[in-house]
C-alpha cells in the first residue's frame, strides 16, 4: 500500500497559504517621490542609461556562461527494507554527496554563418561523497564534456558536427520518444530527465522550410546507459562485473528523421529512426567467471507527436511504435541488472500524454502519463516463462510549481509512480535566487515502493539535499 | 519563471509619438486615449530594443521610494514586427543576455488582436534542448492578465487598443512634475471587466506630448494597488518616449523598473527571422542580429 509523503501534503498546503495571503495596499500620497522632478531616481537601478551600448564588438571571453556549486545530499532515515520475505537490511542515515562542482558554457558565433558551442563540467567528491568512500576515502575528481560542437548556418540548411543532444517528444519527463541520446541517472537528488540526458557524437542536419522543418541525424559512435556508479544509491554489487559493450572492430551507427510542422495552436511531428537500445542486456559470462557479456540491441522507431494550447492549457502527445525491443530487456532509469536471458525480440507500442495548465501568474501544474505494452507478448515464451514487462506498463508524473517574489522563489512538488501503484516518489522542491549570482536550492525526496518494484530497495528512504551556486 | 508576452508589444506599447495639438483642450478623453493609442501602433513596426528589467523590494524612506534591497536585474535582447491588414498583429523573438543563470534563453511569441485568436509562445531552454510550447492563452480573453518575465509588469498594463470597451472620462487638467496634464479616467465595460483586475485606471497624459507620465490602478474595492511612473521622456528620431518606467505593486511592495535602454524601429527584418528557427540556430540568429545592428549604424 502506498503512502503519500506528509511533508508534500505540508508543503502544498503551505503554498495555499502564502498564495492566499493579501495584504492591503500601501496607501502612497502625492508627497512621496523618486526625486524632486517628475523623473524617477533610476540610480536605485544602476547607471543603465549612462553606460556606453554604443559597442556592438564582443570579445571571445563574452561567451563563456560558469556555474560553481556546492552541494550536499544524504539520506536521512534510519530503517530496514526487506525486499523478499524474511530477507532485510538495514537503511542507515548518511551523508551521500558532498561535493563541488563546475559547469562551463561556450557559444562564440565566431563568423557570420558559423558557430562554436561547447560544455562541460568537473565534479571534486569530498569528505563522505560515496565517490569519495569508493575512492578509499580520498578525495576524488571527474570532467567530462557534455556538448561540443560546430554549426554551420546557411540559406534555409543547418548542420552541427560534434557532440549534441537530439530530444524528440512533447510530453516532458517521461516520453516514449525521447529515446535518442542515452540517459544516467546516478543520485537520487536528481530526477529531471534533462540533467540525466548525456550528449553523443552526432552530425545533424536541420532543413527550414516555408511551412515546416525537418530535422535529421546520424550518430556513428552511439553509447549506452552507463552501469550504475561504485557506491551510489543506484549500485548494488552484481554477480559479474558489469562493463561497456565491447564494440570489437563493428560498427555501429544509428539514424532518425523528423518532419515537424506548426499550425495555429498546434504543433506536430513524424519521425523515424533506426536505433539501438540506450539500456545493454547483461549475460552472465559463457565460462561462469569473468565479467558479464553486455549485448545490444537495434530496433527501429517509428513516431508521432502533437501539441495543442487552449487558453491556458497545453495539452502534449506522443506515440512510438517499436519493431524488434528485446522484450526481457529491463529499462527502469538508472538501474542495469542482469535479467534472464530469453532474447526475445517483440514490437511494442508506447504512448505518453498529459498536459500543463497555468493555474495564474505563478503557478502551474503538469501531468504526463506513460503507457507501452507488448505486442503478442506470449509468443514464443516457454511453459512458465514470463517477461519483465508483462501487460501494459509505465509510469506518470504530476508537477506543480510556484513561482513568488519576481520569479526570485521557485516552489515546487513533483510526485512520480508507475502505473501498477507500486511505487512512489515525491519530491519537494524550493529554489531563491539571492541575486544576480547567488542562488540556493533544497530538495526533500521521499520514496515508497513495494516488492513488485526495483524501488524496493530504497522504500521508505527520506533525502535532504541542498545546492549553493554561484554563477558568471 | 513565466515568459508569456510580447516584448515587441512592450516597448512599443509604451511609446508615444509627438502629435501637434491643434485645439488640444478641445479634445474629449476618448479622443486624448485614442491619439496616444494610434501614435503607439504606428511606432509599432520593425523594432529593435536593448532593454533592463529590475525588479525589487521597495520602501518609503522621507518621503522617497527606495529599493529597500539589491535590484536583481535581467537584460533582454528584442525584436518584433507587424502583420496583419493593419499591422495589429505582432511577432516578437526575445532573449535573455542576463544574469548569467538564464543567459540565451529565447523565447518566440505571436500576439494576435482579433480576441477569438490565441496568443502563441514558445520557449527554448539549453537544458532542454528544444523549442516548448507554452500555454500562454490570450491576455485579451479569458485569462489572467501575463506577467513579463516575472516582473510587476502585465500583459494588460502595457497592452494597447480596445478602447472600445472603456468609459473614457476626462476628468480635468493638472500638473504632473512640472509637466500640464490630462487627468483620464478609463472604466471598463461589462464585458472588459471579466479579463481585467483593474476597476478602474486614472491616466495622466502629457498635453503636449502625449506621454502617459502616470498611471494609477484600482483594484475593485476603489483601492489603488498599482501604480505605474514615467521618466526620462526624451525625442528620439522624432518620436517622444519614456525611456524608463516603473511599476509598483501597492499590495506586495514590490517594483519593476523597465529602462529602455536602446529602442530602433523601422528596421529591415527579415519574416523568417521570426520564427522558430532563431531560437534553436544560434548561428543563423547571430548572423541576423549582426546585420540588424549594422542597420542601426
Amino acid at each position: 500500500m502506498l503512502r503519500f509523503c506528509p511533508l508534500i501534503i505540508l508543503a502544498q498546503l503551505l503554498l495555499t497559504k502564502t498564495y492566499a495571503q493579501q495584504e492591503e495596499p500601501l496607501i502612497l500620497d502625492d508627497s512621496v517621490s523618486f526625486d524632486t522632478e517628475l523623473a524617477i531616481d533610476d540610480d536605485i537601478f544602476g547607471n543603465v542609461f549612462d553606460e556606453d551600448t554604443s559597442s556592438t564588438t564582443s570579445s571571445w571571453f563574452e561567451g563563456f556562461t560558469v556555474r560553481i556549486n556546492q552541494q550536499f545530499s544524504g539520506q536521512v532515515n534510519n530503517h530496514a527494507v526487506e525486499p523478499f520475505p524474511g530477507f532485510s537490511f538495514p537503511r542507515e542515515s548518511e551523508l551521500e554527496t558532498n561535493r563541488l562542482g563546475i559547469n562551463v558554457r561556450y557559444q562564440n558565433a565566431f563568423a557570420p554563418g558559423w558557430l562554436l558551442q561547447a560544455s562541460g563540467q568537473g565534479r571534486i567528491y569530498l569528505n563522505n561523497d560515496y565517490e569519495y568512500r569508493a575512492n578509499k576515502d580520498h578525495i576524488d575528481t571527474e570532467f567530462r564534456i557534455n556538448e561540443f560542437f560546430l554549426q554551420r548556418s546557411f540559406g534555409q540548411e543547418s548542420i552541427k558536427f560534434g557532440r549534441q543532444t537530439v530530444v524528440w517528444g512533447e510530453t516532458v519527463g517521461n516520453s516514449v520518444l525521447d529515446v535518442i541520446n542515452h540517459s544516467e541517472f546516478r543520485d537520487l537528488t536528481i530526477i529531471d530527465i534533462e540533467d540525466a540526458r548525456l550528449n553523443q557524437w552526432m552530425v545533424v542536419w536541420d532543413h527550414f522550410g516555408e511551412s515546416s522543418n525537418l530535422s535529421s541525424f546520424i550518430n556513428l559512435y552511439p553509447e549506452f546507459n552507463p552501469a550504475a556508479v561504485r557506491g551510489s544509491p543506484f549500485f548494488f554489487e552484481p554477480l559479474f562485473n558489469l562493463t561497456d559493450y565491447d564494440r570489437e572492430s563493428k560498427l555501429l551507427f544509428e539514424a532518425g528523421t523528423q518532419w515537424k510542422k506548426s499550425f495555429e495552436g498546434s504543433d506536430i511531428a513524424f519521425m523515424a529512426a533506426y536505433l539501438y537500445e540506450n539500456q545493454l542486456l547483461y549475460e552472465d559470462p559463457v565460462t561462469g567467471i569473468g565479467d558479464a557479456v553486455a549485448e545490444k540491441n537495434d530496433f527501429i522507431l517509428l513516431g508521432f507527436s502533437a501539441n495543442k494550447a487552449i487558453g491556458k492549457l497545453l495539452l502534449n502527445f506522443d506515440f512510438a511504435f517499436s519493431h524488434d525491443v528485446l522484450a526481457n530487456s529491463f529499462d527502469f532509469p538508472g538501474t542495469s541488472t542482469l535479467s534472464s536471458p530469453l532474447n526475445l525480440k517483440k514490437d511494442q507500442i508506447g504512448t505518453s500524454f498529459g498536459f500543463e495548465y497555468a493555474v495564474d501568474n505563478e503557478q502551474s501544474v503538469s501531468l504526463g502519463i506513460q503507457v507501452q505494452k507488448i505486442l503478442d507478448a506470449e509468443e514464443g515464451l516457454l511453459p512458465g516463462q514470463t517477461l519483465v514487462n508483462d501487460g501494459t506498463f509505465g509510469s506518470w508524473l504530476v508537477r506543480y510549481s510556484n513561482t513568488l517574489l519576481n520569479s526570485d522563489l521557485v516552489l515546487s512538488s513533483t510526485l512520480q509512480g508507475d502505473l501498477e501503484a507500486d511505487s512512489l516518489l515525491a519530491l519537494l522542491g524550493i529554489n531563491y535566487t539571492i541575486n544576480d549570482n547567488w542562488a540556493i536550492s533544497g530538495q526533500i525526496i521521499s520514496i515508497n515502493a513495494n516488492a513488485d518494484s526495483p524501488l524496493v530497495f530504497f522504500a521508505e528512504d527520506l533525502r535532504i539535499g541542498t545546492t549553493i551556486t554561484y554563477s558568471f | 519563471m513565466k515568459l508569456k508576452s510580447t516584448l515587441g508589444i512592450i516597448g512599443t506599447a509604451l511609446l508615444v509619438t509627438f502629435f501637434p495639438h491643434a485645439s488640444g483642450q478641445e479634445l474629449t478623453g476618448f479622443e486624448i486615449m485614442k491619439r496616444s493609442d494610434d501614435a503607439v501602433r504606428s511606432t509599432n513596426d520593425s523594432s529593435f530594443i536593448r532593454m533592463q528589467l529590475s525588479s525589487c523590494k521597495f520602501g518609503v524612506t522621507q518621503g522617497r521610494i527606495t529599493c529597500a534591497e539589491r535590484a536583481r536585474v535581467k537584460s533582454l535582447e528584442s525584436v518584433a514586427k507587424n502583420y496583419g491588414p493593419e499591422l495589429k498583429d505582432t511577432k516578437s523573438v526575445t532573449i535573455t543576455l542576463e544574469p548569467a543563470a538564464e543567459r540565451g534563453i529565447g523565447m518566440l511569441s505571436y500576439a494576435y488582436e482579433d480576441s477569438e485568436r490565441d496568443n502563441e509562445t514558445w520557449l527554448y531552454l539549453s537544458a532542454m534542448g528544444r523549442v516548448k510550447r507554452i500555454a500562454a492563452g490570450n491576455s485579451e480573453e479569458e485569462t489572467e492578465p501575463a506577467s513579463l518575465f516575472g516582473s510587476e509588469f502585465t500583459t494588460e498594463d502595457t497592452d494597447t487598443g480596445k478602447l472600445e470597451e472603456y468609459t473614457i472620462n476626462l476628468l480635468g487638467e493638472t500638473t504632473q512634475g512640472n509637466r500640464d496634464v490630462w487627468q483620464v479616467e478609463m472604466i471598463p465595460s461589462a464585458e472588459r471587466a471579466r479579463k481585467t483586475r483593474y476597476s478602474r485606471v486614472v491616466e495622466y497624459i502629457d498635453k503636449e506630448r502625449f506621454v502617459s507620465l502616470r498611471s494609477e490602478m484600482y483594484d475593485q474595492y476603489e483601492r489603488e494597488v498599482k501604480r505605474l511612473m514615467a521618466s526620462r521622456v526624451e525625442l528620439v528620431n522624432d518620436i517622444w518616449m519614456a525611456r524608463s518606467l516603473t511599476m509598483m505593486n501597492l499590495v506586495t511592495n514590490r517594483l519593476s523598473n523597465m529602462a529602455f535602454v536602446e529602442i530602433y524601429t523601422d528596421l529591415n527584418i527579415e519574416d523568417d527571422f521570426l520564427t522558430q528557427r532563431t531560437l534553436t540556430d544560434a548561428a543563423y540568429r547571430e548572423t541576423e542580429l549582426e546585420k540588424l545592428r549594422s542597420q542601426l549604424n
